[in-house]
């Protein structure tokens, strides 16, 4: 039952529907008419565009500042996007349609930076390179809740079990002084909480909902709680040594990629290596298929013996480990010291990024780096005293989100039995 | 089963409001003799926390000058959310507090509305003011831009690389006048040495700039401040609170930069950031909130503005502490003259 409606779900996904593909070939027409009305036709003929193409502080990877004509540009790219646009009403992409809207939207952002980067500069290496660091936590918290909802439980509490960590991987990194320790103290805390949280809905078969904001609310009141009371009065316990920026050997060097990807603290590289472990754990392992099953239909799992509660607890507790990687981020990678609430939602935007990568690893890290690249794209635009508000800027990702979730790019797939409890017969 | 789990949610949900509750009730540390009057101030704090090392905190040390010096009661309360401000506005008002000092712009409004409900009430607020004033309440605003073109013109004589930079929390006037103080003194700095150096962050004429849309998200600060660096300012001014903190992180990491605090001393009160903290702005609400509890204590209390101004002392910049070796000394005579010429009205920041 659950496998032919997926198969047939797929198959939507795919296959562009008539409305789907008049509506995406009109929006690119219209792209292209914005960047050539709007951007190209309000650029004088002689401003060039500058972008940089090293990000600042950084002496490997180097390379040389890229100048364009502005307005040439702007006709190029506008060109491009039309015949993208053309193509799509007359013939249509088919099953490449969405990576057309992707590249159509690519070139509206760039399109946008050269014109309101004419005559100036901008540096575009230093914007991704943010882009990836902001990106951190945000994946990091889709990896945590797909771990968890793909064996079926609802994970709502990263961003209270990001918020614990933060603050207990900077005391254990202050107290100990040693930065591994705090980074390992951070993931102690955060598991700590996934297994209330496990013991909760998987034992006690409480809403996870429900179990899952108790958990947010006792970590931002216990966070506070001590913030106040020791973290202010004893600074010590807040000054945690931070991982510092590691270049990878030869990797570093590669331009403009190294000093984005290679030229990174330790945080940008756990990342990838989880997005790694995780897309072939879960797709490519006989686990990987036994931990999913429990998260689609956990009653043939158990018939075909799987043990669910103790698959259902591995995953909580992963998804724990992974938000305390996420958490300690804030501490130990970004800021060097705790403050209440400096988690900043993250958590919950990361599960609007795991939602919006349809519950894949590799989607979700896609997602991630598409919300830090709107929030870092959004300064550098304030900063070049564009005609956006800042404020439209901020809340472009979430837009974007919502016009994902809408189906404009396909249905998503939630795991099928997530949020149930299972109960054994 | 049932009655297991019901026991183990309710312990949860006591804990985190017992953890609340304890959180935001603490008495100051210290002694705490009950003055003989029984002069009680109360202080509803924003999002920002009682020790947010900024105006929430500075507001506090002036109820905490009080303490000592006239035996008077302090207590707080910390918002969490907006929802708080008139729920711990109305928690005060029943534990019958004699001053209640709220913080911050955004909590204008509810104590507007619990004034006009209690006109028997005294309240002070901290950064905000009304116009027309309210009989029952002080407001404590502050001529910031004053400190502010002060800090631009030693940043414009201090700068390298020709271009320095700011950010705010929120485009609200409270955080702006610091900016547009900031890109004042710049631009006195360039007529008075015909240089031409450039503020990136925030344009006077159209109101707009940077900023990171938080008072928490330090991980957005240390992004701005990248963002700034990246585009060539070597000197950075955060006006976003607790945010400009990563924009400290981010500089540190970067090593050929330097910061310019806001609100208090940032030397003194992050002294792990002390060497690349070249002044701050501060504003001396300490000085202004301990006035309106005078007024309380010797029965004077009227309603209207208290403004703090160089001149009285209400702002100022911090001493340059560990940098003073980049400040020359000509500099720091220009800039005795300018806070000298901006008190006496020779030069006008309109």
């Amino acid at each position: 039952m659950t496998t032919s409606t997926n198969t047939i779900e797929h198959k939507v996904i795919h296959d562009v529907s008539p409305t789907r593909k008049l509506a995406i070939g009109i929006s690119e027409v219209l792209i292209a008419l914005l960047i050539f009305v709007v951007f190209a036709l309000n650029v004088s003929g002689e401003l060039t565009t500058r972008f940089v193409m090293t990000p600042g502080g950084i002496n490997q990877g180097t390379m040389p500042d890229i100048v364009m004509p502005s307005q040439l540009t702007l006709f190029s790219l506008a060109g491009i996007v039309l015949a993208i646009g053309i193509f799509q009403l007359v013939k249509g992409f088919g099953k490449q349609t969405n990576l057309m809207v992707g590249i159509a939207g690519l070139f509206l952002m760039l399109a946008f930076l050269v014109w309101q980067a004419a005559g100036t500069s901008v540096n575009l290496a230093g914007m991704l390179s943010s882009a990836v660091l902001l990106a951190v936590p945000i994946t990091l918290g889709a990896f945590s809740g797909i771990l968890a909802e793909r064996c079926g439980i609802v994970n709502i509490s990263i961003e209270g079990m990001m918020l614990m960590a933060s603050m207990t991987a900077t005391i254990a990194g202050s107290l100990s002084k040693n930065i591994w320790v705090g980074l390992l103290g951070g993931i102690a805390s955060s598991v700590l909480l996934a297994l209330i949280l496990g013991v909760l809905s998987i034992k006690f078969k409480v809403n996870q909902t429900i179990s899952g904001t108790v958990i947010n609310i006792f970590s931002a009141g216990m966070t506070g709680f001590i913030s106040q009371k020791f973290l202010q009065m004893i600074p010590h316990l807040n000054q945690p040594t931070m991982f510092p920026r590691v270049p990878l050997p030869l990797l570093a060097d590669i331009p403009l990629i190294g000093p984005i990807l290679f030229n990174q603290n330790i945080f940008v590289y756990l990342m990838f290596i989880i997005l790694i472990v995780l897309q072939v754990a879960l797709f490519q392992t006989r686990w990987g298929l036994r931990f999913r099953s429990v998260g689609e239909h956990p009653k043939a799992a158990d018939t075909l013996g799987i043990d669910v509660i103790k698959t259902r607890y591995i995953g909580v507790i992963l998804s724990g480990v992974v938000a305390g990687i996420g958490g300690a981020f804030f501490t130990l990678g970004s800021v060097g010291r705790f403050d209440e609430g400096m988690t900043a939602g993250k958590g919950f935007i990361g599960l609007a990024a795991m939602i919006f990568g349809n519950w894949m690893p590799l989607g979700s890290l896609g997602a991630g780096l598409l919300f830090g690249f709107a929030d870092s794209i959004g300064s550098k635009l304030s900063l070049l005293r564009s005609v956006i508000p800042p404020q439209f800027m901020a809340m472009a990702p979430y837009l974007i989100t919502m016009i994902v979730l809408a189906g404009f790019i396909g249905k998503g797939q939630a795991p099928a039995a997530e949020g149930e409890p299972y109960e054994k017969e | 089963m049932r009655k297991k789990l019901v026991l183990i949610v309710s312990l949860l949900l006591v804990a985190s409001i017992a953890l609340a509750a304890c959180q935001t009730t603490t008495p100051p540390v210290g002694e705490q003799p009950p003055a003989e009057d029984g002069i009680k101030v109360c202080q509803i704090t924003d999002t920002g926390g009682i020790d947010d090392k900024s105006f929430n905190a500075t507001a506090w040390k002036g109820i905490q000058d009080a303490v000592e010096l006239h035996g008077v009661e302090g207590k707080f309360l910390e918002s969490e959310e907006v929802a708080d401000y008139e729920k711990f506005l109305n928690a005060f008002l029943e534990e019958d507090c004699d001053l209640i000092v709220t913080v911050g712009f955004l909590i204008g409004d509810a104590t507007k509305a619990a004034a006009e409900a209690n006109p028997d009430a005294k309240y002070s607020i901290v950064d905000y003011n009304y116009d027309p004033a309210i009989a029952n309440v002080v407001g404590q605003i502050f001529d910031t831009d004053e400190a502010g073109a002060l800090a631009g013109y030693l940043a414009a004589g201090v700068t390298k690389t020709g271009i320095v930079g700011t950010f705010g929390g929120l485009p609200i006037p409270t955080v702006t006048i610091f900016m547009d103080g900031f890109v004042k003194g710049v631009e006195l700095y360039n007529q008075a040495k015909g240089t031409e150096v450039k503020v990136l962050g925030w344009d006077v004429e159209t109101q707009t700039g940077l900023f990171s849309n938080s008072f928490d998200d330090q991980q957005k600060g240390n992004e701005l401040a990248k963002s700034l660096m990246d585009e060539g300012a070597d000197i950075i001014m955060p006006v976003a609170g607790p945010v400009g903190l990563g924009a400290a992180a981010a500089i540190k990491e970067r090593g050929n930069a330097y910061l310019i605090g806001v609100d208090s001393d940032w030397a003194l009160t992050s002294p792990d950031y002390a060497d690349i903290i070249l002044t701050s702005v501060m504003k001396l609400m300490d000085a202004t909130t301990l006035q309106v509890i005078e007024s309380v204590i010797d029965g004077t209390f009227v309603g209207g503005d208290v403004i703090g101004t160089l001149a009285n002392g209400g702002v100022a910049i911090a001493p340059y502490h560990e940098l003073e070796s980049l400040v020359p000394a000509e500099l720091t005579a220009e800039i005795e003259q300018l806070k000298a010429d901006i008190i006496s009205g020779a030069v006008s920041l309109d």
